[in-house]
């Protein structure tokens, strides 16, 4: 048909994989589904992305994720182009905005593997399930974007501080995953850049009907980019903490999670990176450290470091190299890891957020 | 199986329901934002100036000259920005959700970043097929469209053709009488307004094209050499020859065997000119130009609306700067 291929929507590929070295002491501990998982080659991830508008007032994405293990539905949600009063709804399956990476897919992050904040608090598919966002723009001065988001609270691998893997049902709105976000964003001046965001995170848990877990965090962004001259070099100050706490018989189980990364690019084709994490035990009310039902293992704190290096020969392809450093108090000793990690984008991919 | 709620944990719920009340405390602040967020608040009301968001300096400045006082035009990237590289600062966001016309280059020199600034402006106003959408490349022919299969092989191409129109005087009128009529169709009681003031401009601009081309004549054949393919409407219009280009593909880093090879074809072509604008770095240029002999000409790129610069004032600091080869 004459003119059809100008209907098409927008597609795109991305490819990730990686070669890793674990080091002498074996098994890594990361907690991302599509992180290195194993010595010698990984296949990470070949996502698929599918965009376009569908008429003058939705619009419709759709991600999907072909790994080892399998396909999967990453995201899939129509927007809305024209509702008013700056009001803007999404509705389908989605990664819920809570804190700052959540809703990034791996191709957007600075680092191979997953931050231990979302893997550890949502799953490693990171935090999202099929519901509704409603969000909405404020007419402040300053760009001010409130969004409250329902959604299931069910997924091993999406939602594993709620329901999880355990699906108890919807019986009324409590049973459902409830995401709620303020997000403003200051211009300090032509080159300075500042995001800051609060999150909460509020739906039931498996350990019984009534059982409440809350997440509540706090994130920043501060991004330096020179705007005159050719120099191209970025630095990005990145930051989330997260709180937890989850009712489970007879006790109310609360832990801190964060972590800070830097990045400093230089020309357009150059980067580096370092970040840490950080995941404390978890104590009860009493401010004891207790199990973890969802973690057993994860007795004490744990920290991480990593540091890496990323090339893009172009803007569609990426070499980077990282190295990892895991101190989970409960071992004798910390964990390394080595990743010499390669992405492709082919096609046309949809522009990122800042 | 389940297990049941404790009621000496309802405590927990104590803060959340905390905060509940304290925003219904402050419902009356939600509620009057609500209504500055409505269409009838927003700024595109018959008595106050029309809201032009431009992409980039060149084309704000025409909107700024065309409409006068009856426009408030803000621009998203700043002269001294390579467009095809902007990051898309919720900032800009906020400027596109309060426009009444969006003004951009098209031809996916915007690519990078306008789309998801448009998504996330929630403004149907300038949504792509509304009247304050307005892809100004529809006013002008359009060079380097690729012919046969487009790959990402032969570099960052645009696909559609080349966007870098806009340093062309001759297309540019034809975008001015592109912006004057869109202006006038958003407000027909000022169209007569717009319109006059698009010939005065579009005059000015003739006038100054033929001064411009009296002062730049003995270039017109000239051999010179670019960074990147962004002067190719500049060559149409002046009649310079591009022999090569220190981007061995269009978005690609020079490499060492390029710029051997692109020196060897300047010296044989006998290039007197290497052009490139301030955000490309200059170090690979220079030597370049020194070992084949070319003058290295730094082009401004783009008005500085800040200080209210017209398009026709930065266009002749440009030949100004071309003037300058021997």
């Amino acid at each position: 048909m004459a003119g059809s291929g100008l209907m098409n929507p927008d597609l795109s590929v991305v490819l990730d994989v990686a070669v890793a070295y674990f080091g002498p002491r074996g098994q890594p501990i990361g907690t991302g589904a599509h992180d290195p998982s194993r010595n010698g080659f990984n296949f990470q991830q070949l996502e698929v992305a599918i965009g376009s508008s569908v008429d003058p007032y939705f619009r419709l994405d759709a991600f999907l994720v072909f790994s080892e293990h399998g396909v999967e539905v990453e995201e899939a949600f129509g927007t809305t182009l024209a509702l008013p009063a700056r009001l803007q709804l999404r509705a389908g399956r989605f990664l819920h905005r809570f804190g700052r990476v959540n809703a990034t897919h791996p191709h957007g992050w600075s680092f191979v593997d997953q931050n231990l904040l979302v893997g550890r608090l949502f799953g490693p598919e990171g935090g999202g399930g099929l519901g509704v966002e409603l969000s909405w723009l404020s007419p402040l001065p300053w760009w001010l974007e409130l969004s409250a988001t329902s959604m299931t609270a069910s997924g091993a691998a999406s939602a594993r501080s709620f329901f999880g893997g355990r699906d108890l049902g919807v019986r009324d709105p409590r049973d459902l995953l409830h995401v709620v976000t303020v997000k403003q964003f200051f211009a300090l001046d032509d080159d300075w850049s500042l995001l800051t965001g609060v999150s909460a995170a509020l739906g039931p848990n498996a350990t019984g009907r009534a059982n409440r877990t809350d997440i509540v965090g706090l994130d920043g962004y501060l991004r330096y980019r020179p705007t005159r001259g050719a120099a191209q070099n970025a630095w990005t100050l990145q930051v989330e903490i997260a709180h937890r706490r989850r009712q489970i018989p007879r006790d109310v189980l609360a832990d801190w999670n964060g972590y800070a990364q830097l990045v400093w690019q230089w020309g357009r084709p150059w980067a580096a990176a370092a970040r840490w994490e950080y995941g404390s035990s978890v104590r009860g009310l009493d401010g004891q450290p207790v199990e973890d039902p969802l973690d057993p293992d994860w007795t004490a704190d744990r920290h991480r470091g990593a540091v890496a290096l990323t090339h893009w020969p172009t803007e569609f392809s990426r070499i980077r190299l990282q190295a990892t450093s895991d101190f989970p108090a409960w071992l004798d000793a910390p964990r390394l890891a080595l990743f010499c990690a390669l992405e492709l984008v082919t096609g046309a991919h949809g522009a990122h957020a800042f | 199986m389940p297990f049941d709620w404790d009621e000496r944990f309802e405590s927990m719920r104590a803060p959340i329901h905390r905060t509940i009340r304290s925003v219904a405390r402050f419902r009356h602040l939600v509620l009057l934002l609500l209504c500055g967020s409505l269409p009838g608040a927003s700024p595109a009301r018959a008595h106050e100036p029309l809201r032009v968001v431009a992409t980039t300096a060149d084309l704000g400045a025409l909107a700024r000259e065309i409409g006068a006082d009856r426009v408030r035009v803000s621009v998203l990237a700043l002269p001294t920005q390579d467009p095809h590289w902007v990051d898309a600062r919720p900032s800009l966001a906020l400027e596109l959700s309060r426009a009444d016309l969006l003004l951009y280059v098209g031809l996916d020199l915007e690519v990078g970043w306008l789309p998801t600034l448009l998504l996330g402006a929630r403004n149907p106003r300038i949504q792509p097929g509304a009247p304050g959408h307005l892809d100004c490349s529809q006013f002008v022919d359009v060079l380097e469209v690729p012919t046969g299969r487009v790959d990402r092989a032969q570099g960052d191409v645009h696909p559609h053709g080349n966007p870098h129109y806009m340093l062309d005087p001759r297309r540019v009128v034809r975008v001015v009488r592109g912006i004057a009529d869109r202006l006038g169709r958003l407000q027909p009681a000022a169209a007569s307004h717009y319109r006059s003031s698009a010939e005065a401009l579009v005059g000015r601009i003739e006038r100054a094209r033929l001064d411009w081309e009296r002062r730049l004549a003995r270039l017109r054949g000239t051999n010179a050499v670019s960074y990147h393919r962004s002067v190719s409407y500049l060559a149409d219009w002046l009649g310079l020859r591009f022999v090569g280009h220190v981007e061995p593909r269009p978005g690609i880093p020079p490499n060492p065997r390029h710029v051997a090879q692109l020196i060897a074809a300047a010296r044989a072509a006998g290039a007197r000119l290497l052009v490139q604008e301030s955000w490309h770095p200059t170090n690979t240029s220079r030597l370049i130009a020194e070992r084949a002999g070319m003058r290295l000409v730094v082009l401004p790129t783009g008005p500085d609306v800040r200080r209210g610069e017209s398009w026709t004032r930065y266009m002749d600091r440009l030949v100004t700067a071309l003037e300058a080869v021997p």
